[in-house]
């Protein structure tokens, strides 16, 4: 869609100009039904003249000898009402309200008709607009009689339409002119808000640089604040990553020194000190690496890492038990998934003690259910878990380790896998820890 | 460095007053680490030489039989993974990458370029003795020292395993995971396909992995191992078990 050059380039232009053309509407819309309405007068006017015409003839019949007035009165008649002369009346009075109703506005019109005998037979269209099909009959002061037939509009159509039309016709042209400038204005902007919500999970999304010029600008601005957002981050993560592997040298030296201390529980506790920090920064460089991950995805067997977790945990005389199939491929960076399903089997194993590992397939997801026997999670936290350097409060005492990111890596890896984590408490008490990814 | 220089001249001598002990080479530029792991393999009963960068690391070989190589990855001037790919051009001496980043695809460029071992800092002094002995066991135990490394690939039964790469590969092609103990004593097994294989050759064989070697733990790593290559209509399990002596792998094993 390439807008015309007339199309102004901001957005104040673009509203001004689409409102003058509502209002342009409004105006051509309007006084094309007032001019309607003046052709269709209202139902009293018809009345009155249908009366001014009746007593008219009337008067000009009277002065003629009866064997003219057939002819004369046809030549009275007029497109909207005819005239006819008989000796005889041919019309039955009928006394209905409309009837009723009617006589007195004729009488109300000319008050000569007031005291004569005037029939009255009105015919309502059933169908719309409902105009009334009208016979009157007057008798003549010589006891013949004049009728006439005619048609009454219905006038309340025309006056309805001519005051409510014009506000319809408004509103259509506003609406619509909002509607034009609302979809030009939002497109931009829900894109800009979509952008903006993806920004925070950390992908880098580029904001296509369209629509009104001041929201070409938002959007550059946004684009350009991303970049360097994230240049910011990158050096930081880099400083962060460097720092990390700088630190395994020192900690290297530590360990192999804590070989010679002789004295059997410094050297645990001092080789259990290196371990705790090899773990943190195990854990740091891997969510701070989690981006780029040179690891290319491939077919993986989830169920042998499943065994091969259970077992490393069985021989440290842990209870870890799997129950699934033998075998069960599903595409993923095998060694990252590996971590990731490592980190939720220590966790269980941690706080719940114990940690019961299930694989089944569950239509197109294969789901990997961990499950512990501990506290499980409070369910206001459930959420917040997942967030990086997030610690629950009761597992804030020092012997648990780490930096509060095992459970953001665990995401971070499934989400690359199109996979998800989803953590529950089980109604038995315990946590129940899924890893859901695409079936093969 | 002087102070190094002087210590290396000082183990060569020492060096050749006892040749039954093997000559560890360790290349370390921290100085700290190298005095450190020159300490503990002298306490190990090693004979150790080291060198803080590539170029004194050559001059070391020039004049020294050397049985094992401690690499460090990240050196100033050539990096490890240089120096490891210049060394293979010219020996088999194994080597023993030694890295801080001890993430996963650098472990596997190592082992690809031909080293025989890799350790991510910090290792424990246990743990380093005991993947050392485990590599010179290999290399100086005649047969398997005669394997050509690296790209070879093994295949069994529609499976493949890369020992280059550590990596088992199933029929339908997928990555299987296996603990090191399980690794190592399916390359036993491989090594010696459709004989039969006594407990105590195989504890001894993947000992390096197996913390408390025993029997039992033979028989559980073997039933682990037969879990993860079990395969739907595969009657006959490729690890069978000989009563009262060991077990025999089954199937055929072709390298390429």
């Amino acid at each position: 869609m390439k807008p015309l050059r007339l199309w102004p380039q901001r957005l104040v232009g673009q509203v001004t100009l689409v409102l003058m053309l509502a209002v342009a509407l409004e105006f051509i819309g309007s006084s094309i039904l007032f001019e309607n309405s003046r052709i269709y007068p209202n139902r009293n006017n018809q009345v009155q003249r249908a009366a001014e015409q009746l007593v008219t003839a009337e008067a000009i019949l009277e002065t003629r000898p009866e064997h003219e007035r057939i002819a004369r009165a046809a030549g009275l008649s007029s497109r909207s009402s005819q005239l006819e002369w008989t000796p005889l009346p041919h019309l039955v009075d009928r006394e209905r309200s409309a009837e009723r109703k009617l006589r007195d506005q004729f009488r109300a019109a000319e008050p000569s008709l007031a005291r004569r005998e005037l029939r009255m037979n009105a015919e309502i269209d059933r169908t719309l607009p409902r105009d009334t099909h009208l016979k009157v009959a007057l008798k003549m002061r010589d006891g013949t009689w004049l009728t006439m037939k005619t048609k009454i509009r219905a006038a309340p159509w025309a006056v309805l339409l001519s005051s409510v039309g014009s506000a319809f016709i408004l509103g259509l042209g506003v609406i619509t002119a909002a509607a034009l400038v609302l979809r030009n204005l939002s497109r931009p902007l829900r894109a800009l808000a979509e952008a903006a919500d993806k920004v925070g999970q950390g992908a880098r999304v580029r904001v296509a640089e369209t629509g009104a010029g001041d929201l070409k600008m938002v959007a550059q601005a946004f684009n350009a604040m991303q970049d360097r957002i994230a240049g910011l981050l990158q050096t930081r993560t880099e400083a962060l990553a460097a720092v990390g592997h700088d630190l395994r040298t020192p900690l290297a030296r530590l360990r192999l020194r804590a070989g010679f201390v002789s004295e059997t529980s410094a050297r645990e506790a001092l080789e259990a000190d290196v371990d705790e920090m090899t773990g943190m920064l195990d854990s740091l460089l891997a969510y701070l690496g989690g981006q780029e991950d040179p690891e290319p995805p491939r077919r993986t067997d989830i169920a042998a890492i499943a065994m091969t977790l259970v077992d490393d945990a069985t021989d440290s005389e842990r209870i870890a038990t799997y129950d699934g199939p033998e075998h069960l491929p599903v595409r993923a960076r095998p060694l990252s998934l590996k971590r990731a399903i490592s980190n939720i089997v220590e966790n269980a194993l941690h706080y719940g003690g114990e940690a019961a590992l299930t694989l089944s397939r569950e239509g197109r997801m294969v789901v990997l259910a961990v499950e512990d026997k501990g506290p499980g999670i409070p369910e206001a936290q459930l959420a917040h878990v997942l967030e990086p350097f997030h610690r629950l409060d009761s597992a804030r005492a020092r012997n648990t380790g780490g930096l509060g990111l095992g459970l953001t890596i665990v995401q971070q890896i499934l989400k690359r896998e199109d996979g998800e984590l989803i953590l529950r408490n089980r109604p038995q008490g315990g946590l129940r820890a899924e890893i859901r990814l695409p079936a093969l | 460095m002087d102070s190094s220089g002087n210590g290396l001249n000082a183990l060569q001598r020492e060096l050749a007053t006892a040749p039954v002990a093997p000559t560890v080479l360790i290349v370390e530029d921290d100085p700290a680490l190298r005095t450190l792991l020159m300490r503990l393999l002298r306490e190990e009963g090693f004979q150790p030489l080291s060198a803080a960068h590539g170029g004194e690391m050559a001059r070391v070989l020039e004049t020294n039989t050397v049985d094992i190589i401690l690499l460090d990855v990240m050196m100033p001037g050539s990096n490890g993974f240089q120096l490891c790919r210049s060394l293979r051009k010219e020996s088999d001496v194994p080597i023993v990458m030694l890295s801080a980043r001890d993430d996963e695809s650098d472990r596997l460029i190592g082992l690809e370029l031909g080293a025989d071992d890799y350790i991510g800092k910090p290792f424990s002094k246990k743990e380093l003795i005991a993947r050392i002995r485990a590599i010179l066991r290999r290399t100086q135990g005649g047969a398997q020292a005669s394997q050509p490394r690296g790209a070879q690939q093994m295949v069994f039964a529609g499976w493949q395993l890369d020992p280059g790469r550590r990596e088992l590969l199933s029929p339908d092609g997928a990555f299987v995971d296996l603990s090191g103990a399980e690794f190592d004593l399916l390359l036993a097994f491989l090594s010696s396909p459709q004989r039969v294989i006594g407990r105590e050759r195989l504890l001894e064989m993947s000992r390096a992995r197996i913390s408390d070697a025993s029997d039992r733990s033979i028989d559980v790593l073997v039933s682990r191992l037969r879990r993860k290559l079990a395969v739907s209509g595969q009657a006959e399990s490729l690890l069978r078990t000989v009563r009262g002596i060991g077990y025999i792998f089954t199937a055929q094993v072709e390298r390429r």
